[in-house]
């Protein structure tokens, strides 16, 4: 039993809760689905990080070629989910904020200070990775490495809130949602009054929403949520897009673009008739345009997939980048850099390695058309479980060493 | 001791956690530090208060503020349906205003952001209010039913 001796009366000004609605047993329910979203999130970004910088005893597999088109979408999916959802799990603990005293002791100033750093690191997460999904940046800083080391403040801060709260976490679970603790400002195990200590008597009356409305109205708003945005990435459920980012039927040759040829400032250069690859290695050589229609005779289906969580399976043809490789004097070993001429970007070259380069096409069809521009004509690197941006397009030049 | 036991595993999980936490916390931390530009850094941390200023001070207490105005306004039995579509419909609404306010910013060759997103949002929300409604229906017509069968059913008593 804590000392109630020490428990200060609140001011009459002080604002005070009394809903019967909230209830640490309703928190813990949307708490856990919100945990494990956030947990899903982490480890798929953490997957997608390895687009970025692979680790060499760890290459991407050539097959299936989907994984990275599953976990991006999920990544993204989970993460535009905890959007809304996280708003309702705050709104559930929100009496909490004003608890009087604020602080009572150091410990309980560092557990404050702790969710603070929660709420705050999960909202700003959640929205500037949306708003990086919706091609927004109405913040200034590079959102990749940000994003990546905020991820670390947030799965970090979710644990220690577990670890503060397990106890609470696991009365809330046990508990049945209707009978459990009405959640105020003093929380439960504190609250002489509260509901839970006050022994054997009938659930707290919730005139108008119940709580199990409360969960059931969160689970259908989570869900359209999910069904309407999905369909930029699952292709059955497009129709129901609605709330769909991209749609990959409206792209040109049915897949979208995340850089047009305008934008690269490409259009020139990339419609030149003298345009040619060069193959750097032991054996160098050239390839024109009118080498590459008669050699371009290897097809694929390999999905493209967006770090941006959208992804649309497609019908490649074109030259295996090995066999071109292997002309140049190196192996399946080797490690090979593809240029673009693309002036600027921080995409406009990639490297390729190990499972991805025995599968990689350098494509000139996209769906049984030539190449459109800005879909990197006249060559365009196009690998299995390679983030959409790494597929370099407009290529100009192949270094293999 | 047997008692002790599953008290030692709750501690030792708070334990696991709490280790774990602080060190993805510190790492986090110190890798923003190391990474991002001094001036990033600032505005980090003034989104970072922003967003609690902003839910604490003002989402919040509209939410508040609204569900205060439907005990005032609403009888209970319709106000529980009300909250239910409320509940829903804000949610999708969240997810749904920056792609209004974003609808065709970019190049259309990128296939992003083509919808008529207020048209989509306002369907998605007649779904949510006619299946709310259906669901008051259903509440009203079982209401009526056990208020008739009572009604009866005190006749029945009362008859000699």
């Amino acid at each position: 039993m804590p000392d109630l001796s020490k428990t200060v009366p609140r001011p009459r000004w002080w604002p005070h809760f009394s809903s019967p609605l909230r209830s640490t047993a309703v928190t813990a329910r949307l708490g856990r689905v919100l945990g494990i979203a956030i947990a899903v999130c982490f480890a798929t970004g953490l997957v997608s990080e390895l687009q970025y910088h692979p680790l060499s005893w760890l290459p991407w597999p050539a097959a299936p070629v989907s994984i990275y088109r599953v976990t991006q979408g999920v990544h993204v999916l989970t993460g535009t989910a905890c959007l809304p959802l996280v708003l309702v799990k705050l709104w559930s603990v929100y009496p909490n904020l004003w608890r009087f005293p604020p602080v009572r002791s150091v410990l309980h100033l560092l557990e404050r200070g702790s969710v603070a750093v929660l709420v705050a690191a999960t909202l700003v997460q959640l929205a500037t990775g949306y708003a990086n999904v919706l091609d927004w940046y109405p913040f200034r800083w590079y959102f990749v490495d940000t994003h990546h080391y905020l991820a670390y403040v947030v799965m970090g801060s979710v644990l220690l809130h577990v670890a503060v709260k397990l106890p609470d976490i696991l009365y809330g679970l046990r508990a049945d949602v209707a009978q459990a603790d009405v959640l105020t400002e003093v929380p439960w195990e504190e609250n002489p009054a509260s509901h839970s200590n006050a022994g054997d008597v009938p659930a707290p009356t919730t005139p108008a929403i119940s709580r199990r409305g409360v969960l059931a109205a969160t689970g259908a708003g989570v869900g359209v949520v999910v069904l309407a945005a999905a369909g930029q990435t699952v292709t059955p459920l497009e129709p129901v897009g609605l709330l769909a980012i991209r749609q990959w039927r409206r792209g040109p040759q049915q897949v979208p673009v995340n850089r047009t040829a305008e934008q690269a400032e490409v259009t020139a250069l990339a419609t030149a008739p003298g345009w040619v690859l060069q193959v750097d290695g032991a054996t160098s050589f050239q390839l024109t345009l009118a080498d590459l229609e008669p050699s371009a005779t290897r097809e694929a289906r390999f999905p493209i997939s967006c770090v941006e969580g959208w992804s649309v399976g497609a019908a490649w043809r074109g030259l295996s980048l090995l066999d071109l490789v292997r002309r140049a004097g190196g192996d399946e070993d080797s490690s090979v850099q593809v240029f673009s001429f693309e002036p600027l970007g921080a995409y406009n070259q990639s490297v390729i390695t190990g499972p991805q380069l025995g599968a990689a096409l350098l494509a000139t069809h996209l769906n049984g058309q030539r190449l459109d521009l800005d879909h990197g004509y006249p060559l365009r690197l196009i690998a299995p479980n390679r983030a959409g941006v790494l597929n370099t397009k407009w290529l100009s030049r192949v270094v293999v060493s | 001791m047997s008692r002790a036991r599953p008290i030692d595993r709750v501690l030792l999980a708070r334990r696991a956690f709490a280790v774990a936490g602080v060190a993805l916390l510190a790492y986090g931390v110190a890798q923003l530090f190391l990474v991002v530009a001094w001036p990033d850094l600032v505005l980090l941390a003034l989104w970072l208060a922003g967003a609690l200023v902003v839910h604490d001070g003002l989402l919040s207490p509209l939410v508040l503020a609204v569900a205060a105005a439907l005990r005032r306004f609403v009888p209970a039995r319709g106000r529980g349906f009300l909250q239910l579509a409320l509940v829903a419909g804000s949610m999708i609404t969240v997810i749904a205003l920056p792609m209004i306010y974003l609808e065709g910013s970019q190049p259309p060759e990128k296939a992003i952001l083509l919808q008529r997103y207020g048209v989509n949002l306002t369907v998605l929300l007649g779904l949510v209010g006619v299946v709310t409604l259906v669901l008051y229906a259903v509440r009203v017509a079982s209401d009526a039913r056990s208020t008739r069968a009572g009604a009866e059913g005190a006749a029945r008593t009362d008859a000699p």
